[in-house]
């Protein structure tokens, strides 16, 4: 198979999140690497995804798991060679599968030449290349985002005497993009990847580019130009490729993003992630009917990314304070679980290992309007381990099998980057790849028979979406409806057996077809269309006229 | 994605028509909107009946104490309605929390659901409570609040004061207290309070409240009495409920809710008034016989805020009207008295019924042992029971001239005192109600 040439493949993508480190260490030194990601690539694509998004591989300090580069254009020696690199990308491609990869555009880290150079005086030529300055109370009021650990986004340089702005942590100096060099040399950099064959970018806080006095500094209108001007060459260099932004932000402050269709071709919808959890724990929909509700059109050239878990904590940034504290107590008993403004957890964990709970939230990753991603290790359930410090804790090996370090490497535990997950519930022995495969109903092999229906209906990815709003509050019910297809998805938030009424009565004439079992449920007439609905369960029907 | 209809305006109840399934009080719409709001946590019980006037403030309140007191719990509040004529149901189902949201700065986490039934064929506020109650166990609420419409003072604090000693410390009744004008509420002072506090030992204010709260436990058990079958018990549901509670073993408490005011209406005439609350007052005591047969004198019960309080504004009352009231009603009413009363407390009901009225006096004893001979009396039906409750409206109205005149110039403590001495009066002759229930025919 090799990729199929659609402009707008990404939104009828199923994209899997991986960390070449976590992944699969192909020469024993305890550090997953190319090579070792290339040797799973037939893994992913039995799974059923097509798109695999890399998390930075570059060369780094990794102080900040590899969001701190100090190289771009070159693979981490420990994660193999551009060449690894090269083998595995090309493998991908002849499965089908594209390759995003990270653009960390905001900050370098300070082990970088660029900034090692800009600090060596007040007059190097590169020292326009951050944001330097006098004193630590310009852009007084911009908020901190890694609240946990940073006091100011100023850090003094004891080299060059001056401070300098960092958005995120203080090893990681802000790039400045007043500085036609730095926007030259950022897309000289993106143009050595697409040249190598790269399909798109996630390109990395991207609110935080450009700086101004009396502003948040986030979502400035030079930022957006900033992407603009990477987009417009972008799409005359390499037409097909796409840029996938990384932005924390609430929707109608994401819209910007997309443009007139001239800026992003994809977004994550962060505000959706918490409260799809807070309604499932509410049992009531409307935490997300509300915030689907307030998120704007957008072009139809453009996307969502929609996201159950990540790398990152289950960010609570963009909730409300009553929200954030209901949050807390419903999915981070202990204070362990807890860091900066969110919940460092795994998609199993926080669902109680609860297997109804984890095939419903995934029905809805699957079937929302929007392109699901999936975090590596949760379409197995695998677990965390919230003793390792930062994020660490949902970044551990992936878990093949339940032999030696559970598959992952050859070399002596002691030496794994990260220990494995170990307990006797979510541990390798009974969380693995291997015997999952041999299970017919595990959850691996219900999310491969999920992405193969999701992948086989073009109205989940590209489809218009319709509330149905029934009186029964927990229950979650909408059309999705592309030219001739149409899809009706009830889901049932609540640990308690349900019935809805649903008005379907302009779809009258239609029988509804069980997308999985392909049973057929009654047609539709004039009265409510009446469903039962087990605990957690959820439907999709395809509505068909015969 | 976005579609500009509010989801308020999608899921409006729709209007109930009163259609009963046999042996059901519920009707098939109002159990179809229960369905839709499944398991809750609190629930608010509204019972109505062409409200439109006070209902919007009323329904304000209590979403807003909702959300500021049970912001994350799963709450409905339930409308039933007598049979509105003015719209009601809908200003109260059309509430929309999202007015909220900018008006007080909350933000409601989940669903606020309000649904509304109506019963037929006239308003009756035992319907209304068994309606609320069947509501509460199909829902599994673990408590449950019930407000009049017509508080029209009511502050969104009323639902926390009332509902968190149920949800939080395991309480089964709250009970209200008010601050009361002094000639206010003048038949719970004199009779229902001092009365009950006798008969089961506790100092319940308001035994029979407008705005109480209950737990579930409670209102299952109270739901499952075979009370409703009867008229007395469906008319005097709420005190009904209070006594089942201070029968049996549950926990009480009361909660000061201030001043409490309602919407202008016409006088309620005294004989409903007194079938009502003294009617089924004298009706339960043989239900509960072992249990307020057994007890003697009384304690306090936990109180949140003030256990009562007292204005002394002025306010009009026609003595001279009560005292002609009472003799007559002595003079047409002998034969019937006969039949109820023992020869010596008609003698010297008779006695004073002759004094002038600077010095007429009804004394606590010759009250309290009037009342106790009505309610042995009633027990024994020696007459059609609901005349024994109308015989009593003129000798309420003489022991009233007498507590108007002994408080005419009272202070608040003064007035407090009095009825306090009365209570003791109650309970120092509760052998004496013994006696006569278990004595001659």
């Amino acid at each position: 198979m090799s990729i199929v040439q659609d402009p707008l493949w990404y939104k009828n993508a199923i994209i899997y999140q991986v960390h070449v480190r976590t992944f699969f260490d192909s020469n024993g030194d305890g550090i997953g690497d190319f090579p070792g990601l290339a040797a799973k690539l037939d893994y992913l694509k039995e799974l059923g995804i097509n798109v695999i998004w890399l998390m930075p591989f570059f060369p780094s300090p990794l102080r900040d798991d590899g969001y701190d580069i100090s190289d771009y254009n070159s693979v981490h020696p420990t994660y193999g060679t551009l060449d690894d690199f090269k083998q595995f990308l090309a493998g991908a491609h002849q499965r089908g599968i594209r390759v995003v990869i990270e653009m960390v555009l905001n900050h370098t880290s300070d082990q970088h030449p660029w900034f090692q150079e800009s600090r060596k005086s007040q007059d190097s030529p590169r020292r326009d290349w951050y944001v330097w300055s006098e004193t630590d109370t310009r852009y007084k009021g911009v908020r901190i985002i890694f609240v946990d650990t940073e006091m100011s986004n100023w850090a003094w340089d004891t080299i060059s005497k001056q401070y300098y702005w960092h958005r995120f942590f203080s090893h990681q100096p802000d790039l400045n993009y007043d500085n036609p060099a730095v926007r030259e040399e950022m897309w000289n950099v993106m143009k050595f990847w697409l040249d190598m064959g790269v399909d798109g970018f996630r390109l990395d806080a991207v609110p935080y580019l450009v700086e101004r006095e009396g502003t948040s500094c986030e979502n400035l209108p030079e930022t957006h130009a900033v992407i603009q001007e990477l987009r417009a060459k972008l799409d005359a260099r390499y037409p097909g490729r796409m840029l996938l932004a990384e932005a924390n932000q609430w929707p109608a402050d994401l819209r910007p993003y997309f443009g007139d269709g001239d800026e992003f071709h994809m977004a994550f919808h962060f505000p959706l992630m918490p409260r799809m959890f807070m309604g499932l724990k509410l049992e009531d929909r409307k935490p997300i009917t509300e915030i689907l509700q307030q998120t704007p059109e957008i072009p139809s050239s453009c996307q969502w990314c929609l996201f159950l878990r990540n790398h990152d904590e289950l960010t609570l940034e963009m909730v409300t304070d009553v929200e954030r504290d209901y949050m807390y107590d419903a999915y981070a008993g202990t204070k362990t679980m807890r860091l900066n403004l969110g919940i460092r957890r795994r998609l199993a964990p926080l669902l109680d290992n609860d297997r109804r709970r984890i095939e419903l939230m995934n029905g809805m990753l699957m079937s929302l309007p929007g392109t699901p991603i999936i975090y590596y290790g949760d379409e197995i359930g695998m677990g965390d381990n919230i003793y390792l410090g930062d994020r660490n804790g949902v970044r551990t090996p992936m878990q093949w099998s339940g032999g030696w370090n559970g598959g992952f490497s050859a070399a002596d535990p002691e030496s794994l980057y990260s220990p494995l997950i170990l307990n006797p519930v979510y541990g390798y022995q009974s969380v693995n790849v291997l015997s999952q495969k041999r299970t017919e109903h595990s959850l691996l092999s219900w999310m491969q028979r999920i992405i193969q229906v999701r992948r086989s209906t073009p109205a989940f990815g590209s489809g218009s979406i319709e509330f149905l709003y029934p009186a029964n509050h927990r229950v979650l019910a909408y059309v999705r409806q592309l030219s001739n297809e149409t899809i009706l998805v009830v889901n049932n938030l609540s640990n308690a057996a349900q019935a809805v009424e649903l008005d379907l009565r302009r779809y009258k004439g239609n029988i509804l077809i069980e997308m999985f079992g392909r049973n057929i449920f009654p047609r539709i007439g004039d009265l409510p269309y009446l469903l039962t609905m087990g605990p957690y369960q959820f439907y999709w029907f395809r509505l068909r006229r015969i | 994605m976005s579609q500009g209809i509010s989801e308020q305006a999608q899921v409006e109840a729709p209007q109930t028509e009163v259609k009963l399934a046999e042996g059901s009080i519920l009707t098939d719409d109002f159990i179809r909107q229960l369905i839709n709001v499944g398991q809750i946590d609190i629930l608010v019980g509204l019972p109505t009946h062409n409200n439109a006037s006070t209902i919007g403030p009323v329904v304000s309140a209590i979403q807003v104490g909702l959300l500021r007191a049970f912001p994350r719990e799963r709450a409905a509040i339930i409308n039933v309605d007598g049979g509105s004529r003015d719209g009601t149901p809908d200003l109260v189902t059309g509430a929309s929390i999202d007015d909220l949201r900018h008006a007080s700065n909350l933000y409601a986490l989940r669903t606020l659901h309000s649904i509304s039934t109506q019963y037929s064929p006239a308003p009756s506020s035992g319907i209304a409570l068994r309606t609320i109650l069947a509501a509460a166990e199909l829902l599994q609420a673990r408590a449950c609040v019930v407000i009049s419409p017509e508080s029209t003072n009511i502050e969104p604090d009323w639902i926390a004061r009332l509902l968190h000693p149920i949800y939080n410390d395991n309480y089964d009744l709250v009970t209200p207290t008010y601050r009361r004008q002094k000639f206010e509420g003048l038949l719970v002072r004199n009779l229902i309070y001092p009365m009950t506090r006798a008969l089961y030992s506790w100092r319940i204010r308001e035994p029979y409240p407008s705005d109480f709260g209950f737990s579930g436990q409670l209102g299952s058990q109270f739901l499952a009495q075979n009370a409703w079958s009867h008229e007395v018990g469906q008319t005097g549901a709420e005190i009904n409920l209070a006594i089942t509670a201070m029968a049996g073993d549950f926990r009480l408490c009361q909660s000061f809710l201030g001043m409490k005011l309602h919407a202008d209406r016409t006088a309620t005439d005294l004989v409903p008034a007194l079938r009502q609350t003294v009617g089924t007052l004298f009706w339960s005591l043989d239900n509960h016989f072992p249990a307020w047969s057994t007890r003697s004198g009384s304690q306090p019960i936990p109180t949140q805020g003030a256990e009562s309080e007292v204005t002394l504004e002025p306010v009009r009352v026609n003595r001279q009207r009560l005292m002609e009231m009472f003799r007559s009603g002595i003079a047409e009413l002998e034969s019937v008295f006969k039949s109820i009363l023992s020869p010596a407390t008609l003698s010297e009901l008779n006695r004073i019924a002759t004094l002038e009225e600077a010095e007429f006096r009804y004394p606590a004893e010759l009250w309290v042992k009037t009342i106790y001979e009505f309610a042995a009396s009633y027990h024994k039906s020696v007459i059609s029971r609901d005349h024994i409750v109308q015989a009593l409206a003129p000798l309420y109205r003489g022991r009233i001239f007498t507590f108007l005149t002994e408080n005419r110039n009272g202070t608040t403590e003064d007035i407090e005192n009095n009825v306090e001495l009365l209570c003791l009066e109650f309970e120092r002759l509760k052998p004496y109600l013994l006696e006569v229930w278990n004595g001659r025919e």
